[in-house]
């Protein structure tokens, strides 16, 4: 069979999204209810964040406006995940049911029609949210504006995002092996949490950790280091946007691998 | 003999929990996770403060306090806002509805088996390792006794404000906002993220009228002072029992309202 293009992936991805669009309207209140829960969500977070830091100089030599900073940039990384892979959240369900054996007969890549099903469309406020904050706290601190760093900006946002998904995607992806996944996916959900502070807190061991084997440091940390502090980026802040894609071409692997296994439950 | 039928809902609660053995290891293993986190952002905090003791509470107070603090949450989640939701989006209501026992009971009962699988396996270990790294800053005594009074009438309230909020699920048909804004503003005005102490003066005033501080922050300041001042303790625990037998009332009578206006959709 012939390779189909990205071309051909855009179309049917602009299709499938005008359905799942057209479905989510028809339940026009919930649709309202949950946007509003999003953005409750964010203004609490923003508040704890502000009850915590308001009465303290800065942690760890990091200002204020820095911390608001990688606050910001944590959401904005976050927003594909929420917005384009939130069916991970259904697989567990598909797969439990045997509706998921619907998707292996498409003559599609699997992984790309599971996850083109659905668009989150709440994750666009958290977007708004967090560009508003990393622009304010852009200003406050005074980074200045040239072309460069906006493409600094935006292939490092892609990095975090892409790390972001690896971690759910293989999170989701255990539910083919075993039957209650949904504590683990959580768990991961709330590892992003932890990414809007400074790595330098932790001590070695932890720092070790959260970079390598739980690599929420490349959500926020690490990425925005390099507009944040040009004078002394770390080696791993320039070979984080290599290391995100091999964390999602290993988590890419990992749910094919599940996927491809599955038997369907004979129903 | 009444008694006993709500012990067998208990007994297969138990049963069922121990069933998701995994469930709960991965829970134990996101709270060491999250006490982690918090131990080391707190710390980098005090440092950065200077003083031993910001508002009022010292380093380990503040350990302990939001240690228990989410020991606490996952012993009195019970997703009863989920359950609520899902069961009339199912019509399964009916079903539970035509129970010789009322709805609001049954599903209390339903859950009591969780909470004592949780208090074993989250909230008792959570405890002994909290009270062994900080050294006896727990004080054990008669304060133990008052933590246990004061924990009972914060589950009563957790639940009742869970059934309103599930009750609201009768009229919206929609369950994840509702319950994600119930979570947000139940988590952040209550002391559970962030202790009350450390919220701005007015703020605090202003949660303090409020019956979800009586879920969080109530057991907990209970169980850190040690030597109580009487009148303190009584107004404490009499706040908790107002918001008790108010917040009961009106999550009966406002089931008992909705319930005429249900709709269920086949089942």
């Amino acid at each position: 069979m012939k390779r189909k293009g990205l071309g051909f992936y855009l179309r049917i991805y602009g299709k499938i999204l005008a359905q799942d669009i057209k479905s989510k309207m028809s339940y026009r209140a919930d649709f309202i209810i949950s946007t509003i829960g999003m953005i409750f969500t964010n203004i609490s977070g923003f508040i704890s964040f502000w009850i915590l830091f308001r009465s303290f100089p800065g942690i760890n030599g990091w200002g204020y406006y820095e911390m608001l900073f990688l606050y910001g940039f944590s959401l904005v990384a976050l927003t594909p995940v929420q917005c384009l892979f939130d069916n991970n959240w259904s697989l567990r369900m598909n797969v439990y049911s045997g509706d998921f054996i619907k998707y292996c007969f498409r003559p599609i890549n699997l992984f790309f029609y599971y996850q083109s099903e659905v668009f989150d469309i709440k994750g666009l406020g958290q977007l708004a949210f967090g560009l508003g904050t990393l622009i304010y706290s852009w200003t406050k601190i005074g980074l200045g504006f040239t072309p460069l760093i906006l493409l600094k900006m935006i292939v490092f946002l892609i990095t975090a995002s892409l790390v972001m998904v690896a971690m759910q995607n293989a999170a989701a992806a255990t539910c083919f092996w075993i039957q209650n996944s949904f504590y683990i996916l959580d768990l991961v959900t709330r590892f992003k949490d932890y990414a809007k502070y400074p790595i330098t807190i932790f001590s070695p061991v932890f720092r070790f950790i959260f970079t390598f084997l739980m690599p929420i440091a490349f959500i926020a940390y690490y990425p925005s280091l390099v507009v944040l502090r040009p004078d002394s980026v770390p080696l791993l802040s320039w070979l984080s946007p290599l290391i995100a894609v091999g964390f999602f071409w290993l988590s890419y692997k990992f749910w094919m691998h599940g996927a491809m296994k599955y038997n369907g439950t004979g129903s | 003999m009444k008694l006993k039928k709500y012990l067998a809902l208990t007994r297969a609660g138990i049963i069922e929990a121990l069933q998701f053995r995994l469930g709960s290891f991965v829970i134990v293993v996101g709270n060491l996770l999250y006490l982690i986190v918090v131990y080391f952002l707190w710390k980098a905090i005090y440092a950065s403060a200077g003083t031993d003791v910001v508002n009022g509470m010292t380093f380990s107070d503040t350990l302990i306090y939001l240690a228990l603090a989410t020991a606490l949450f996952n012993f009195m989640e019970m997703y009863a806002v989920w359950e609520i939701g899902r069961a009339i989006q199912s019509g399964k209501i009916v079903l539970d509805l035509l129970k010789p026992m009322k709805y609001r009971t049954y599903l209390f009962w339903s859950y009591s088996g969780s909470f004592v699988t949780n208090f074993f396996m989250t909230f008792l270990p959570t405890f002994i390792v909290v009270a062994a790294v900080t050294h006896g800053a727990v004080h054990l005594g008669l304060n133990l006794l008052w933590f246990v009074v004061s924990v009972v009438m914060a589950i009563i309230i957790n639940y009742s404000i869970d059934f309103i909020v599930g009750t609201v699920c009768l009229y919206t048909e929609s369950i994840w906002g509702i319950n994600i804004m119930k979570q947000v503003i139940v988590l952040l005005l209550s002391g559970a993220t962030i202790p009350l102490a450390f919220f701005p003066e007015g703020f605090r005033r202003a949660v303090e009228c409020l019956p979800f501080q009586s879920i969080y922050n109530a057991p907990l300041s209970i169980l850190l002072d040690a030597h109580p001042e009487p009148k303190k303790l009584t107004m404490t625990l009499g706040i908790q029992l107002l918001w008790c037998v108010v917040m009961t009332v009106i999550s009966k009578l406002f089931w008992k309202v909705s319930l005429r206006r249900i709709t269920v959709n086949g089942g």
